[in-house]
């Protein structure tokens, strides 16, 4: 009681020096004598009528500072940021996935932090190869030759003019989980499969402006290339191109951010997101495939025989479950809750049909249900409910798709192609989680 | 190597499978039925020769075919062929003026347009810097070992090392050997300390066109595109020579000139060293073939019931990595507010131009922060060090590479190293 009554004078005393304030600004503003019948008086705490007991949330018995004061006017953050309390939320870096220095790397998106299919453009995953470039679109051109009877250049506003598609897909870098085939590293999400972003891409079909002109039918490959520091290119079958690749330029609803490949990339779905060459500026047509650096230096998989796969185009169906995970583990529940296991799925080969989820490491297995939009070649939410037990657990998941492909054991992925591949590791994702509800990754070899 | 232990996965596999084929069964609550219902089409076109190598029968039943589970508006043919999806997957054809869960304007896309203007060929002879096996794009040009030899030392080695060793994080060139370094692409790292496959350019690369073309439009990584084609012949004949890869059976000694006309018939150790075959016309064919068998790169099964035998496998992360940045973290409380201060106009500089060098001294440069080695640099005085930024010194090259600062630039950026390492 003694608390609040110092409190209520302090209230009171404010609010006098408060309206000695406006007694002397009202003669010089009359916009202040409006504010001052808005502002003062000053609110008081609300335990002015009700007394506070000890399981009362202090959070609701104190009025807040932002219940109390005017927040932010609209001129403020023309531009919306994030909320500053949300600062944890962010793309991370680690040392060993750079070639040497941040200008060859990754950054990671924190798919733990992501709710729903769209990755906020800000935390989309990002990877260069010689560092993001600043291009002014005013200057930037698009060329597109070789095997075609019409080679041309178009302005990005000519680009625009051709009739935009918008669609859901993921891109992942086919390295996701790459750093874990001889066994897990990472006890986290974010780094063991965080490389990976979905969004709405809004782009033009490559088809519909190759109907103007003139592939030749000896074309079989195309080669895209990006203007950036790094001129990255690789080569995508004619098959591809004339069915799903598009053009974009557009991200969620506005424009491509520069570490998305502003002003336009390619975006070849369901495949290698390294396919998607970014800051594109030239795409030709060739009968051959061109070997680019980044498909016979990088991006081809060794197998235990020897020889590497290259072009190893598509994703396959994947999935991992994001709520538990390491970073957001089960600690805080208690025996006999009730809790949703969620995750996310994924097949570049075409749409999600079933996700199982086994509870005892894989022998045996319940489906889950899938949430939310379905479609092709993006991140598909899965949903079980759980009693929470408080017993260890080896949780993991498994996604089919309309393709036909299902995700295989770990066992079954290394007896396959042994576990120097590097890239397109897909295999079965195993949390364990302990007594306490900490969540740790494993690999399961059963 | 492997083999012993790719025997013990293929025994446990085997053992596995037998469970697979007596309990492989479907135990949801059958609402996939609609999707389930094969079509005619979909059985023949999966019926490819599956290339079964090296695979059990047991294992061939466990893992594949596939069997595509395909809807009234999906197919796993392209509408532009008829032919296989080349990767494996399926098709959305436009049905009902919906693709998947899109609607489609297809007045829109049968909409002929004629936007741009015809490319000249001075534009393309421009923009076309790509070198291919065949030697489409590869310029007359000639350089000899040890002219690459001096252009390394100047400009390659502070990030690749000596003689291509590699640096750091920096990619390594060479292993040595070529020939003998190919053969370890067979290794597995079964255990930590087993040796690993090799994969540099000697031992990996299936073209050595690659090589030239990366040279020519990737490095320097700072300054791409500055190497003249001459200096590019130099630096290959170089890599090429110290992965001791002969040319027309011939080894590569200091005074050997690379031209285009020797380039061409450069044979990489490891050109068979990749599948699928997609070189000349049947190239898409061989990938479409390769992608439709599963066997290829792996497939699961779709299980419910007690799977495998016993208790499951567990095996745990042996060597964390941990090295995040930001750390990980799950905090919604704010961060304490530090005072930024004003940035030193030569900080912008310093981190585009310079940082990449100078952040640690990795690379043998005196690293920003370090009061000791800016303490030796400035016993020259500050003109040297101002002249040494603008002419080069050991391993740095004039201006660092960046020959697009002034040099007042550089004034400005060399005192902002010297402040922020009292």
């Amino acid at each position: 009681m003694n608390k609040i009554t110092k409190e209520e004078l302090e209230v009171v005393s404010e609010q006098v020096s408060r309206r000695n304030f406006f007694k002397k600004t009202a003669t010089y503003s009359m916009g202040a004598l409006a504010a001052a019948s808005v502002v003062a008086p000053v609110t008081i705490d609300a335990s002015e009528h009700v007394k506070a007991n000890a399981e009362d949330d202090p959070h609701i018995m104190e009025h807040k500072p932002w219940a109390t004061k005017w927040g932010d006017d609209v001129q403020v953050n023309l531009y919306g940021q994030p909320s500053p309390y949300e600062h944890s939320v962010t793309r991370r870096t680690t040392p060993i996935l750079s070639s040497g220095n941040y200008r060859a790397s990754i950054a990671v998106t924190p798919i733990q932090d992501l709710s729903g299919i769209l990755t906020p453009n800000g935390l989309f995953f990002n990877r260069h190869h010689g560092g993001t470039p600043t291009i002014n679109p005013n200057e930037h051109r698009l060329m597109i030759h070789g095997l075609v009877e019409k080679p041309i250049v178009l302005t990005m506003e000519q680009l625009k003019r051709y009739p935009n598609v918008s669609r859901i897909h993921f891109l992942e870098c086919p390295a996701n989980g790459g750093p874990e085939w001889r066994g897990p590293q990472f006890n986290s999400i974010q780094f063991a499969k965080g490389f990976m972003s979905c969004a709405e891409w809004t782009g033009v079909y490559i088809k519909d402006i190759l109907k103007d002109l003139g592939l030749k039918p000896e074309a079989q490959w195309m080669l895209a290339e990006g203007i950036d520091n790094s001129h990255m290119g690789r080569t995508i079958p004619v098959d591809k191109v004339l069915d799903d690749a598009m053009i974009v330029w557009g991200q969620n609803g506005e424009a491509l951010r520069p570490e998305q490949g502003y002003p336009i990339r390619i975006v070849v779905p369901g495949w290698e997101a390294n396919l998607c060459v970014k800051w594109l500026c030239r795409l030709e047509f060739a009968s051959e495939p061109y070997y680019a650096k980044e498909e016979t230096s990088k991006y081809t998989a060794l197998k235990h025989t020897g020889k590497a796969i290259q072009h190893f185009y598509v994703n396959e169906v994947n999935s991992v479950i994001t709520s538990p995970c390491p970073e957001k583990p089960w600690t805080d529940l208690k025996k006999g809750e009730m809790v949703e296991i969620e995750g996310l799925a994924w097949s570049g080969h075409g749409t999600i049909t079933t996700v199982d989820v086994s509870f005892d490491g894989g022998k045996n297995w319940v489906e889950a249900s899938l949430k939310g939009l379905v479609l092709e070649k993006a991140w598909t939410r899965f949903s079980i409910m759980h009693e929470y037990t408080g017993e260890p657990m080896l949780l993991c998941s498994r996604a089919a798709d309309d393709a036909g492909h299902i995700q295989p054991s770990v066992k079954n992925e290394r007896a396959a192609v042994g576990i120097e591949g590097v890239y397109h590791r897909n295999g079965i994702h195993t949390w364990e989680i302990d007594a306490k509800g900490e969540v740790t990754n494993v690999q399961i070899l059963s | 190597m492997y083999k012993s232990y790719h025997k013990k996965i293929v025994a446990s596999a085997l053992l596995a499978s037998v469970v697979f084929l007596g309990t492989a069964c479907n135990a949801s609550n059958g609402t996939k039925d609609t999707t389930e219902a094969k079509k005619p089409e979909a059985a023949t076109a999966t019926a490819l020769p599956m290339n079964t190598e090296g695979f059990t029968k047991r294992e061939i039943d466990a893992v594949g075919p596939l069997t595509p589970q395909l809807s009234d508006t999906v197919k796993n043919t392209y509408e532009h062929n008829g032919k296989l999806v080349i990767d494996g997957g399926v098709t959305y054809p436009i049905v009902n003026g919906k693709t998947g869960a899109y609607y489609v304007n297809e007045t829109a896309h049968k909409t002929p347009f004629n936007k741009g203007k015809v490319a000249t060929a001075n534009e393309q002879k421009v923009w076309d810097i790509d070198v291919m096996p065949d030697g489409t794009g590869l310029p007359e040009g000639s350089g000899s070992v040890e002219d690459g030899d001096e252009i390394y030392e100047e400009k390659c080695q502070s990030c690749h090392g000596d003689f291509g060793a590699g640096a750091g994080l920096y990619p390594r060139l060479t292993a040595g050997n070529a020939y003998e370094m190919q053969k370890t692409l067979m290794n597995q790292r079964v255990n930590p300390d087993s040796d690993g496959p090799v994969r540099v350019f000697g031992s990996n690369w299936p073209y050595a066109s690659t090589l030239w073309w990366y040279i020519k439009t990737g490095m320097p990584h700072q300054a791409p595109l500055s190497l003249t084609d001459d200096e590019v012949y130099a630096l290959s004949a170089y890599i090429i020579a110290i992965n001791e890869i002969k040319i027309d059976g011939e080894t590569l000694d200091d005074e050997y000139v690379l031209d285009r006309e020797k380039f061409l018939k450069i044979v990489m150790p490891n050109v068979n060293g990749f599948e699928p075959d997609i070189n000349g016309p049947k190239g898409p064919d061989n990938t479409r073939e390769y992608y439709n068998n599963p066997l290829n790169y792996g497939n699961g099964v779709r299980c419910m019931k007690d799977c495998f035998e016993g208790e499951p496998e567990v095996q745990r992360i042996a060597f964390a990595l941990t090295d995040f940045n930001p750390p990980l973290s799950d905090e919604k409380t704010l961060p304490e507010v530090t005072d930024s201060g004003s940035v030193h106009p030569g900080q912008k500089t310093y981190d585009s131009s310079c940082k990449v060098c100078h952040e640690t001294d990795a690379m043998g440069a005196p690293a920003v922060g370090d009061k000791a080695a800016w303490t030796a640099v400035l016993e020259k005085g500050i003109d040297q060090v101002y002249h040494n930024a603008i002419n080069g010194i050991n391993g740095m090259p004039p201006k660092g590479g960046a020959m697009d600062l002034s040099e007042a630039q550089m004034k400005e950026v060399v005192d902002y190293m010297v402040e922020s390492s009292k």
